[in-house]
């Protein structure tokens, strides 16, 4: 699995098609931390309102790196689909948790707020979950689920802007209202327990659609 | 041949009763039978479900209904290698040696690739990308598929493939009968399917002209023949004392 991880991100780095998402990413988060972003933990609730559309993207780069044909290869080498779908479910989240750390420190690097340990902790711990959910809903509608990319895109984009007006219906909801509280609550658990089942959820279906 | 559990041996690949169709769509392999134990050939007209059959082995695809036993080690090249993979050469070989947990082969050397190891690969001719997909493919230990693994070689890699196959089991689609030994199986052409009961003498029924698999079953066998030799592998099945239950 950790040799098939290391070629799916290889590719993926090598390919540039994850630069697009990081800077956007980058850029969104300069924006958003020039100035005080107000008290600590509501300080995260745009960055993380910002990773999970960031990660479904960067999932879709992952999940569609290698082309149909590579990909065949990859799933016979690897011995099954299984395999490789899960193998690039841990790549996509093991980018979205990069970003996580990335959206963490910045503020408590470029606000004037002191910030404590715990406050990093849980920061760190709502955008990883932000993360989880956008690297599901990016591995539910991606290939071999839908093998079409433009199908793909307009479908995570779609469900991605549907999850804004929906407010704290959703999972993301939960996190960004408790965040905007200033608190960290039980119902950010849940949703991340609801992003991790998205994600098996998501490799589950894919092997069974392949 | 040491058996793989109730259906099929290790190192053969094993097709039973396989059909595919895409989505509503027509039928592309139809109850096809066939055992792979050394090295065979697949040839028919286009469309006539090679590429399909080649990935059903190789695992790439379920079939619609039927069953494939494999083994753990099937090493695939596929119709064409893509042309634009960043990644270059020695880096993929690498990936792919560590997915495998395999040992680096001599294959390149033999094949006389002669591009360059560290550049993306988008820039390798056609026929050193077709190469490094044979490498790769090679990391295999059990079976190779390999479908029209001749695209683009030169004359000389034409033939140094033709000698690494000799004695490998692989299943090899090959329109230029590059493999004039190899069992052929002939998409076009259709097959009997003759199942028996009280079967006695598996060897000599496997010995008969025109028998493409035997799939034992107990005491029941399934035997796929070539049509034009139907009638003979008949006789002599009932000639051993076979009893005959159903022939399709």
């Amino acid at each position: 699995m950790i040799a098939l991880v290391r070629y799916l991100a290889a590719d993926v780095l090598r390919g540039q098609r994850f630069l697009a998402p990081l800077l956007v990413f980058l850029g969104s988060l300069g924006m958003l931390f020039a100035y005080d972003p107000g008290p600590q933990l509501a300080a995260f609730s745009g960055s993380a309102a910002l990773i999970y559309p960031i990660g479904a993207w960067l999932t879709v780069v992952v999940a569609t790196s290698e082309d149909v044909v590579r990909r065949e290869i990859t799933v016979v080498s690897a011995g099954g689909w299984p395999r490789v779908l899960a193998a690039v479910a841990v790549t996509a989240v093991v980018f979205g948790l990069a970003f996580a750390v990335v959206a963490t420190v910045w503020p408590v690097v470029a606000s004037p707020r002191p910030y404590s340990f715990l406050q990093v902790l849980a920061g760190l711990g709502v955008h990883s979950v932000a993360a989880l959910l956008g690297v599901g809903v990016g591995l539910m509608f991606s290939r071999p689920v839908f093998d079409s990319i433009g199908r793909t895109v307009l479908v995570v984009f779609g469900v991605v802007v549907m999850t804004y007006p929906l407010g704290r219906h959703t999972p993301l909801g939960w996190v960004l209202d408790a965040l905007g509280d200033n608190t960290v609550t039980l119902p950010i658990l849940w949703a991340g327990l609801i992003g991790f089942g998205l994600v098996a959820g998501a490799v589950a279906l894919g092997a069974r659609r392949a | 041949m040491r058996r793989h559990g109730e259906f099929g041996y290790l190192g053969v690949v094993l097709l039973d009763q396989v059909s595919k169709r895409y989505g509503r769509g027509p039928w592309v392999l139809r109850d096809l039978t066939l055992e792979v134990s050394g090295l065979t050939v697949l040839t028919g007209a286009n469309g006539t479900g090679k590429s399909t059959l080649l990935k059903i082995a190789a695992g790439v695809l379920k079939p619609t209904s039927g069953r494939v036993a494999r083994p753990a080690s099937v090493g695939y090249v596929p119709e064409r290698f893509p042309s634009d993979v960043k990644m270059s050469a020695s880096s993929y070989l690498a990936h792919m040696g560590r997915i495998r947990r395999a040992a680096a082969t001599d294959v390149l050397d033999r094949l006389g690739f002669v591009g360059s190891m560290t550049a993306p690969m988008s820039q390798l001719s056609k026929g050193n990308a077709q190469k490094v997909a044979l490498a790769q493919a090679f990391l295999a230990t059990d079976v190779l598929v390999l479908d029209e693994p001749w695209t683009g070689l030169d004359p000389v890699a034409a033939g140094e493939l033709v000698e690494m196959l000799q004695g490998r089991t692989a299943l090899v689609s090959d329109h230029e009968g590059h493999l004039a030994d190899a069992t052929r199986v002939d998409l076009a052409g259709g097959h009997v399917t003759i199942d028996l009961s009280r079967v006695v003498g598996l060897d000599e029924l496997e010995a008969l002209e025109g028998v493409r698999s035997v799939v034992p079953r107990g005491s029941s066998a399934r035997v796929v023949v070539a049509p034009d030799r139907s009638d003979h592998v008949l006789a002599e099945a009932l000639r051993l004392g076979c009893s005959v239950r159903s022939v399709r």
